[in-house]
C-alpha cells in the first residue's frame, strides 16, 4: 500500500513538472494583449492634451506627444512589466535596464514631471541639452548607443520644444531610479579625480 | 606615554595639513579629453569617434587646424579664446553642448591644449586675429542697404532669395572632406552654430568658415558692408515657435506640412532620424563606430530573452537583400503593424511598430521616398534565431513567473553578408 502511494507520488511530481515545462513552453509571452492590438495603448498613454485650456499649448503638447510616440521614449522609460513595458500605469516613468558591450548595463530614467524623482525640477534647457548631447546637467553623460541621443540630435530646435511642453503635462509619478553602478563611466568626475595628476603619453584605449 | 601621543597625532596631523594645502593638480588634458570629448571626437582628435557616424553636423576633425568659428583671418588657426568660447558656450543647435558649469575655466584651458596638439599646424603656425572696428547700430538703413550687399555679394547662389535656400543654385555642396554639406537656413538664427547677434554673424562673413564652402568676403567687399549684410541677415529670421501663440502654432504647423510635401526625401530623412531608423538600421565595429559603408544597410545584431536574436534588415534599395523589390504598400504595412510579406507579425521589439503605429499618412510616405531614395548596398540579413529550448525555458520562466525583467543586448559587428572587400 505504502509502496503504491510513494510510486503514485512520485507519478504526480514527475507529471506535474512536465505539465509546468510545457505550461512554460507554450503560454504565449504575451497574455493579455493581442499582438493586433500592440499600438491601442500608444495612442491613448499619456495625459489627456484635450483638457489644456490654453490652445497653444495644446498644439504643442500634441506634436510632442507625437515626436514621443516616433521616438519610441516610452518602450524604455515605462517601466517594465510582464507584459512588456507598463504604458497604462508607469507611462514614462523609469526603470528599465539595457545593456551594451564596452558601455555597461544602464537604468532608463524616470521622465514624469514628478519633482524629485522624474524631470520636474530640470530646466527646459537642460532637458534640451541631454536630448541633444546625453550630458545631464550634473555633469553625467549616457552613452548614445543606449539612450539613442544622436539619432534625437537631429530633432529641430522648434521640435524639441514641443517635446518638452508635452513632458511637462505628464502626470508625476513617484519612481525613484537607482543611478547605475556596473559602468564605470556613469560618473566622468569621479573618475577624474581618480587620475587627476597622472600623466599619460596617450589616453588609454 | 602622553608625549608619544602627541608625537603620533602629529605624525597623522601634519601630512593631513599639508596635503589640504598642496594647490589643487593639474588637470590631466588627456583624461579629461577621453572621458568628456573623445566619444564623438576621435581618440586620436580625427572626428571620427563612435558618434560620428550619426551626427549632423559631424565632430569637428581637429588634425586640420581648419575652424569654423574663429575672430582670425580665413585660412589661419583660431585663437585660444575662440576654441575655448565653442568649449564654454557649445555650439547652438547642434550636438556640442556647452560646458558652462562643468568644466572649470583650467578644464576647459586643458583642453584647449589638448585640442590644439592634435594638428601640428599650431607648433609651427600662430594665429591672425582680425582687426575689426566697434560694432555699428542697427538701423533700417543699413538693413536696408544690407539687402544691396546680400545681392551683390550673391549670397543667394547658396541660401536662396528667402534665405532659406530654397531659390539655391549650388545645392550640392560638399566640406573639404569631401562630405555633402547644407547652406545655413538664415530664417532661424536660433539654430546659428556660432550665435545669433550681428556681432557673430558679421564674423561668418568676415573670416570665412573654414572646412565648409563659406568663404571670407572681406576683399569683395568692405567691413562696414559686411556689417550691413549681418544687420540683414539678422533682420531675416523668423518668430521662433515659441513665441508664438494660437492661430500662429496652427499657421506654422500647416505651412511646414506644405513645404514638408515639396521635398519628401528631406522630410523623410529627418523622420529616419530622430524614429531612430539610421541608429538601429546601420552595425557598429567593436569599438562602437559606425560601419558608414553599411549606413541603413543593417546587420546590427539584438538579444532580447527569451526571444531570441534579431538582426536589423537592409533598408537601402537593394533588389536582392533590401526593400528595393519590396512595394510600398508592403513596407507602409510593416512599419505600422509589424506584418511581414509572407503575412507573419514580428514582436512589438526590437522594432517599435507600435509606436509607428501612429505616424502620419504624410511622414510615412515621406518615409517611404527617402528609403526609396538610397543607393543600393547588398547585405544579406539572417532571419531571426530562437534561443535554445533551455534557455528559451528559463527565459520565460524568469520573466513569467518571477517577473524580472530581461536587459535589451546590442552586439558589435555586421550580422549580415556584407564583408570588406566582397564589394568592389
Amino acid at each position: 500500500m505504502k509502496r503504491i502511494l510513494a510510486w503514485l507520488g512520485v507519478v504526480v511530481v514527475v507529471l506535474a513538472a512536465a505539465g509546468f515545462v510545457a505550461f512554460l513552453y507554450f503560454i504565449p509571452p504575451f497574455t493579455l494583449v493581442k499582438p493586433e492590438e500592440f499600438s491601442r495603448p500608444m495612442g491613448t498613454a499619456g495625459p489627456d492634451l484635450t483638457k489644456i485650456s490654453d490652445p497653444t499649448e495644446r498644439m504643442l503638447a500634441e506634436r510632442g506627444h507625437y515626436l514621443v510616440t516616433l521616438g519610441s521614449c516610452s518602450d524604455c522609460h515605462s517601466t517594465p512589466g510582464p507584459q512588456g513595458p507598463r504604458i497604462g500605469d508607469m507611462y514614462l516613468a523609469g526603470g528599465f535596464k539595457a545593456t551594451r558591450k564596452g558601455h555597461g548595463t544602464y537604468v532608463s530614467s524616470n521622465l514624469t514631471s514628478d519633482q524629485a524623482t522624474g524631470i520636474g525640477s530640470w530646466t527646459d534647457e537642460d532637458l534640451k541639452r541631454v536630448l541633444r548631447s546625453g550630458q545631464s546637467p550634473d555633469g553625467t553623460s549616457v552613452p548614445g548607443h543606449l539612450m539613442p541621443w544622436p539619432a534625437y540630435s537631429h530633432l529641430t530646435d522648434e521640435d524639441l520644444h514641443a517635446i518638452v511642453v508635452y513632458l511637462r503635462r505628464t502626470a508625476p509619478i513617484v519612481h525613484a531610479i537607482p543611478k547605475a553602478t556596473e559602468a564605470s563611466f556613469t560618473d566622468p568626475t569621479a573618475y577624474e579625480e581618480d587620475y587627476a595628476g597622472v600623466d599619460y603619453a596617450a589616453p588609454p584605449k | 606615554m602622553k608625549r608619544s601621543v602627541l608625537l603620533l597625532l602629529a605624525a597623522v596631523w601634519l601630512p593631513v595639513c599639508a596635503a589640504a594645502q598642496t594647490p589643487a593638480p593639474r588637470p590631466n588634458a588627456g583624461m579629461l579629453y577621453w572621458v568628456r570629448c573623445a566619444s564623438c571626437h576621435g581618440i586620436e582628435g580625427k572626428g571620427d569617434g563612435e558618434y560620428a557616424g550619426l551626427l549632423s553636423p559631424r565632430p569637428r576633425d581637429f588634425t586640420t587646424g581648419r575652424y569654423k568659428f574663429r575672430t582670425t583671418e580665413t585660412g589661419s588657426l583660431p585663437t585660444d579664446e575662440d576654441l575655448a568660447r565653442s568649449i564654454t558656450d557649445g555650439l547652438h543647435g547642434s550636438s556640442m553642448p556647452g560646458w558652462r558649469g562643468v568644466l572649470s575655466a583650467e578644464q576647459v584651458q586643458a583642453l584647449v591644449e589638448q585640442v590644439k596638439s592634435f594638428s601640428p599646424r599650431f607648433a609651427s603656425e600662430q594665429p591672425r586675429p582680425i582687426a575689426m572696428g566697434p560694432e555699428p547700430p542697427s538701423t533700417p538703413q543699413a538693413i536696408e542697404a544690407g539687402r544691396g550687399v546680400y545681392e551683390k555679394l550673391k549670397c543667394a547662389a547658396c541660401h536662396g532669395t528667402d534665405g532659406r535656400g530654397a531659390s539655391a543654385i549650388a545645392r550640392d555642396l560638399k566640406d573639404d572632406w569631401g562630405r555633402p554639406t547644407r547652406a545655413t537656413n538664415l530664417d532661424e538664427p536660433w539654430a546659428f552654430r556660432g550665435g545669433s547677434g550681428v556681432r557673430d554673424i558679421f564674423l561668418r562673413f568676415r573670416t570665412g568658415m573654414n572646412g565648409t564652402p563659406m568663404p571670407s568676403f572681406i576683399d569683395a567687399a568692405s567691413e562696414s558692408e559686411l556689417w550691413q549684410l549681418a544687420s540683414y541677415v539678422k533682420s531675416i529670421g523668423r518668430k521662433p515657435l515659441w513665441e508664438m501663440k494660437g492661430d500662429e502654432v496652427a499657421a506654422f504647423y500647416r505651412a511646414r506640412d506644405e513645404e514638408d510635401r515639396k521635398d519628401p526625401v528631406k522630410r523623410g530623412e529627418y523622420i529616419a532620424n530622430i524614429s531612430g531608423c539610421v541608429q538601429c538600421h546601420s552595425p557598429y565595429r567593436e569599438d562602437n563606430t559606425m560601419i558608414e559603408e553599411l549606413k541603413l544597410a543593417g546587420g546590427q545584431r539584438f538579444r532580447i530573452t527569451p526571444f531570441g536574436d534579431f538582426v536589423a534588415y537592409n533598408l537601402t534599395s537593394d533588389k536582392e537583400t533590401g526593400l528595393g523589390d519590396w512595394t510600398d504598400e508592403q513596407i507602409k504595412t510593416f512599419v505600422t503593424t509589424g506584418v511581414r510579406r509572407d503575412g507573419s507579425r514580428m514582436l512589438p521589439f526590437p522594432m517599435p511598430w507600435p509606436n509607428f503605429a501612429h505616424m502620419s499618412a504624410s511622414d510615412l510616405d515621406a518615409l517611404v521616398a527617402f528609403l526609396r531614395s538610397l543607393p543600393p548596398v547588398s547585405n544579406r540579413i539572417p532571419p531571426p534565431q530562437a534561443p535554445n529550448i533551455f534557455s528559451y525555458l528559463a527565459g520565460k520562466f524568469r520573466m513569467l513567473i518571477l517577473h524580472e525583467d530581461q536587459p535589451l543586448y546590442m552586439f558589435p559587428g555586421n550580422a549580415g553578408s556584407w564583408t570588406d572587400g566582397a564589394r568592389p
